[in-house]
């Protein structure tokens, strides 16, 4: 959690006093409620609405708000095939949210193009958006995509930035 | 009796019938292929088979189920049938009232790729026709609205001939974010 609790034991501290530092509370704040904003554009979203729905529910981790407006949301979940005619609409979704924002990129096709090396589709949306947690699978099981959710929630304890903003500021 | 004396021959199609009567210059051949009847139609002929087609009472294929094109450039066999034209339009038709299905076929030479577009016939043909320009770079003539549909608008090149390679020409690694129109 990154908070530690003085003297004898949370609950048994008459004050209840916590020390740490104003990171680590953001940073705590940040990762239980993550805004997924979804881009689905695939079989991928299927197994992504599956993760939300209440046999998986996604809720359980806090990323239960999904926001359909990109200035709303911190978390982007590209699942699914991008073609050069998307990849201008992701990338301007991308710019669209506020920072920190993290990626994940949900599946083959998203990670690398996946069977479909042909002319139209983009092999890898991660040569023109930054990425910071890749799902293999084709469509991943909504266990992948959980898991994915907890990766990116242990960079946001661990206080790294997302990839986005290295981009940005380094 | 032998079993084979027993099948009866089978009645030559209304449809080749009656476009033999009416549009005997216009056609090119005729086959049969899994059930459908094929026929090749002539290119300067082609929208007045297909206003017969669809306004004859006794045929009437009303419903335009799909306009779209073959590359048949590595196709040496295809090729000489039709004089060495490349390309062949293909409209799949099918009457409500007869419950059968047409196709009709159109060679297209490489040197001139207009044909006359059916939007005044079928609404639906718009978009058929943008897919069959975008993907082949085949030219509707009279079509209202003829730019490309799939790919975006500054794509160079026809994707599905068969001299476009499968992995493009660079296009999906070198992107322009500015020339698109988001």
């Amino acid at each position: 959690m990154g908070l530690d609790f003085v003297g004898q034991g949370a609950g048994q501290t008459d004050g209840n006093i916590i020390t740490t530092t104003i990171d680590k509370v953001v940073n705590w704040g940040r990762k239980n409620s993550l805004w997924p904003m979804p881009f689905g554009t695939a079989c991928c979203a299927i197994e992504m609405m599956a993760t939300l729905a209440s046999k998986f529910d996604l809720s359980r981790f806090g990323s239960e708000a999904i926001r359909f407006s990109p200035r709303q949301s911190d978390l982007l979940i590209v699942s699914g095939r991008i073609s050069i005619k998307m990849m201008p609409v992701l990338k301007r979704i991308y710019d669209q949210m506020p920072d920190p924002k993290w990626v994940i990129s949900m599946g083959a096709c998203a990670s690398c193009g996946g069977v479909f090396d042909t002319y139209t589709l983009i092999q890898g949306v991660d040569q023109f958006i930054p990425v910071d947690v890749y799902i293999p699978g084709c469509p991943p099981r909504p266990e992948d995509l959980i898991d994915a959710v907890l990766q990116v929630q242990q960079k946001i304890t661990s206080g790294a930035s997302p990839k986005g903003v290295e981009a940005v500021y380094e | 009796m032998s079993e084979e004396n027993q099948v009866e021959e089978q009645p030559k199609p209304l449809v080749l019938e009656k476009l033999e009567a009416n549009h005997a210059d216009a056609l090119l051949a005729q086959d049969e292929s899994r059930g459908t009847i094929v026929v090749v139609i002539h290119k300067e002929q082609a929208y007045a088979v297909l206003e017969y087609l669809k306004t004859d009472p006794e045929l009437a294929y009303t419903f335009l189920v799909d306009v779209t094109a073959v590359d048949n450039s590595q196709m040496e066999s295809e090729l000489m049938q039709f004089d060495y034209a490349r390309f062949m339009v293909v409209y799949q038709l099918y009457s409500y009232q007869g419950q059968c299905r047409l196709r009709v076929k159109v060679p297209v030479h490489e040197n001139d790729l207009s044909v006359a577009s059916v939007t005044e016939l079928w609404q639906g043909a718009n978009w058929l026709e943008r897919e069959t320009y975008d993907m082949f770079g085949i030219n509707f003539e009279g079509h209202p609205d003829l730019r490309r549909i799939l790919m975006p608008d500054d794509f160079e090149g026809y994707p599905l001939r068969k001299d476009y390679p499968l992995r493009g020409r660079g296009e999906r690694e070198s992107f322009n974010f500015d020339k698109q129109n988001v």
